[in-house]
């Protein structure tokens, strides 16, 4: 069983503030727990499938300016910057 | 009004293509059935909730259409039909909340390809359909702004997550609708709603301007009252498009072309895993029923193992889990997000405080999605489950290389009441265990009405060889003319 510390521990890693115990931390350790049906599936030896995109499949590397006023979508911005909480 | 057909005898329950032919016929105007439409949408969505928001420029649209009819000017193949779309896909200048708090305010600044293409094809999009918040759940109940309803019983859930469009769909509040299929989206509320839903092969469709949940596996996919209106819609949205570099040259394939052509000499695998244990009794009689109405048109049948369905549901909710802690993180209210103003954060406490506004499975997910690929977990989750989806890949290739085409129920189970089962994440897990499949092989299958069980609709769904999709529809087709299917009760 996953312990509440370690789910704790990812939460906040992931920048996400929980308080309800039962609405979270529970289930997520009832989902982890049947996660556990993959140990019965024997797939150890099998080989991951990658997706190929060759480069000229690609699109060409060009510059396509955007004229439309994106900046107005925001909620809290100043001219064209966007305001942000202090980093440190 | 100008039309022929009297305004009260105008049936909203007519097909894409009917529709068509009665505008070309002269018999409708655009503006009489988006009006009509309208005023539907006023009549029962209060009791259904399948729309966020409706198009308030609708009818002037459609009066626009009709006057380029009239005029006998180029008019797309859609001529004003309203279609709607799931709140996940963008709309420019329309609000695309993915049914979240987080993007209550949200505007899209462009139009989605898909969007774009019906645009141009003259299609009225007459709303916002409901979803669980940002595709993750199986009933709407996730919603940030409540569940829809199912129209034929109010009492039970219409699927997910697009049960906005397939509820729309069936209780006649536009003609189509398009979703997006994770790992059954469209079709599992498709067949609890009763309407035919479409998750085209990986590729088909581009998926510009969806926002990004999956993008390993997820897809566009047209939800409608016919199998002929989704190769409709399907010959508009499919195709290359340089702004999804996963869209695959479908060679301009018609999709209508020959729908007619039946399953005669056709054979199609019963997979085994699907259609046994935990399947509903009701379901599974429909599904025999199925399987004898196509041997009564010339298909041969078999049964099909594929032992990795077993594990199928884990490594959907993994793989799942973890591009979704990836894709949300974008959501950390500066670029996206609601009015909360940033004075007297820390850089880690605001995100962490402006992430509160993600619903209770949206949170889950994104703290699974951090764990099951973290060091030390990766080997036991992720890893594992990338490897159930490269055999459970093989698997299916080998069983598509004896027969044509495979079977079973979308859903193993009847719909079931608000309250029934989202408590219980492992329940609620293994309502996806027959659509899950066809995302993780990157496959099409398509589920079609087939039956109304005390009340409650029965899907059957078809999965086919990658880029058959034509196929698909033709035996679609065939099944959906097998059966008469009562008129939606609402």
């Amino acid at each position: 069983m996953v312990s509440k510390e370690e789910i704790e521990h990812v939460a906040k890693l992931m920048r996400i503030e929980i308080d309800d115990h039962v609405v979270h931390i529970d289930r997520i350790q009832k989902m982890i727990a049947y996660f556990d049906i993959l140990d019965k599936a024997n797939v150890e030896s099998e080989e991951l499938i990658v997706r190929e995109q060759t480069i000229d499949a690609l699109r060409e590397d060009k510059y396509i300016p955007y004229d439309g006023k994106l900046i107005e979508n925001l909620k809290n911005y100043k001219g064209s910057y966007v305001r942000a909480p202090k980093l440190v | 009004m100008s039309g022929h057909q009297s305004w009260f005898d105008l049936n909203l329950g007519i097909s894409a293509l009917k529709y068509i032919g009665e505008i070309k016929n002269g018999n409708l105007t655009a503006e009489e059935f988006i009006s009509k439409t309208i005023e539907r949408i006023q009549k029962v969505d209060s009791k259904l909730h399948a729309y966020l928001s409706i198009n308030e420029q609708a009818v002037e649209q459609a009066r626009s259409i009709d006057k380029k009819i009239k005029a006998k000017e180029n008019v797309g193949a859609c001529m004003g039909m309203p279609i709607s779309i799931k709140d996940n896909i963008c709309v420019k200048g329309t609000k695309t909340t993915c049914a979240s708090k987080m993007l209550e305010d949200f505007i899209a600044p462009y139009d989605a390809t898909v969007v774009s293409k019906l645009k141009a094809e003259d299609t009225i999009i007459i709303g916002k359909t409901n979803l669980d918040e940002f595709a993750m759940g199986f009933t709407t109940e996730f919603s940030a702004y409540g569940p829809s309803k199912n129209p034929w019983n109010t009492e039970y859930v219409p699927g997910g997550s697009s049960g906005g469009s397939a509820a729309a769909v069936s209780a006649l509040e536009c003609i189509a609708s398009l979703g997006s299929d994770t790992g059954g989206s469209v079709r599992n509320p498709a067949s609890f709603c009763s309407v035919v839903g479409l998750k085209p092969t990986y590729g088909l469709i581009s998926r510009y301007g969806l926002i990004s949940y999956s993008n390993s596996i997820e897809q566009i996919g047209p939800i409608t009252r016919t199998v002929e209106d989704t190769a409709f819609l399907l010959n508009i949205i499919a195709g290359m498009d340089p702004h999804d570099n996963t869209t695959i040259d479908n060679q301009n394939e018609n999709y209508l072309n020959d729908i007619d052509s039946g399953v005669e000499g056709k054979k199609i695998g019963i997979i085994k895993e699907m259609t046994h244990e935990g399947v509903d009794k009701q379901v599974s009689a429909a599904t025999n029923k199925a399987i004898s109405n196509f041997e009564g048109l010339g298909a041969t049948f078999e049964e099909i193992s594929l032992d990795m369905v077993e594990y199928s549901v884990a490594a959907y909710y993994i793989i799942t889990a973890t591009e979704a802690g990836s894709n949300l993180a974008r959501y950390d209210n500066l670029r996206y997000g609601y009015d909360f103003d940033s004075e007297g954060y820390e850089f880690n406490s605001y995100l962490s405080k402006a992430r509160k506004n993600f619903g209770p499975e949206v949170t889950r997910r994104m703290i699974l999605g951090g764990f099951v690929p973290s060091a030390g977990h990766a080997g036991k989750y992720f890893l594992k489950a990338m490897k159930v989806k490269s055999k459970l890949t093989a698997q299916v290739n080998e069983a598509l290389k004896k027969v044509d085409m495979l079977i079973a129920p979308t859903v193993p189970i009847l719909p079931f009441r608000f309250g029934e089962k989202i408590d219980d994440p492992v329940a609620l897990f293994l309502v996806d265990i027959n659509t899950v499949t066809a995302n993780l092989t990157e496959k099409p299958a398509i589920s079609i009405p087939f039956e109304i069980s005390g009340g409650l609709p029965i899907g059957i769904q078809l999965l086919g060889k990658s880029m058959q999709d034509k196929m698909l529809l033709q035996a679609a087709y065939a099944l959906q003319n097998t059966v008469k299917l009562p008129e939606v009760p609402i």
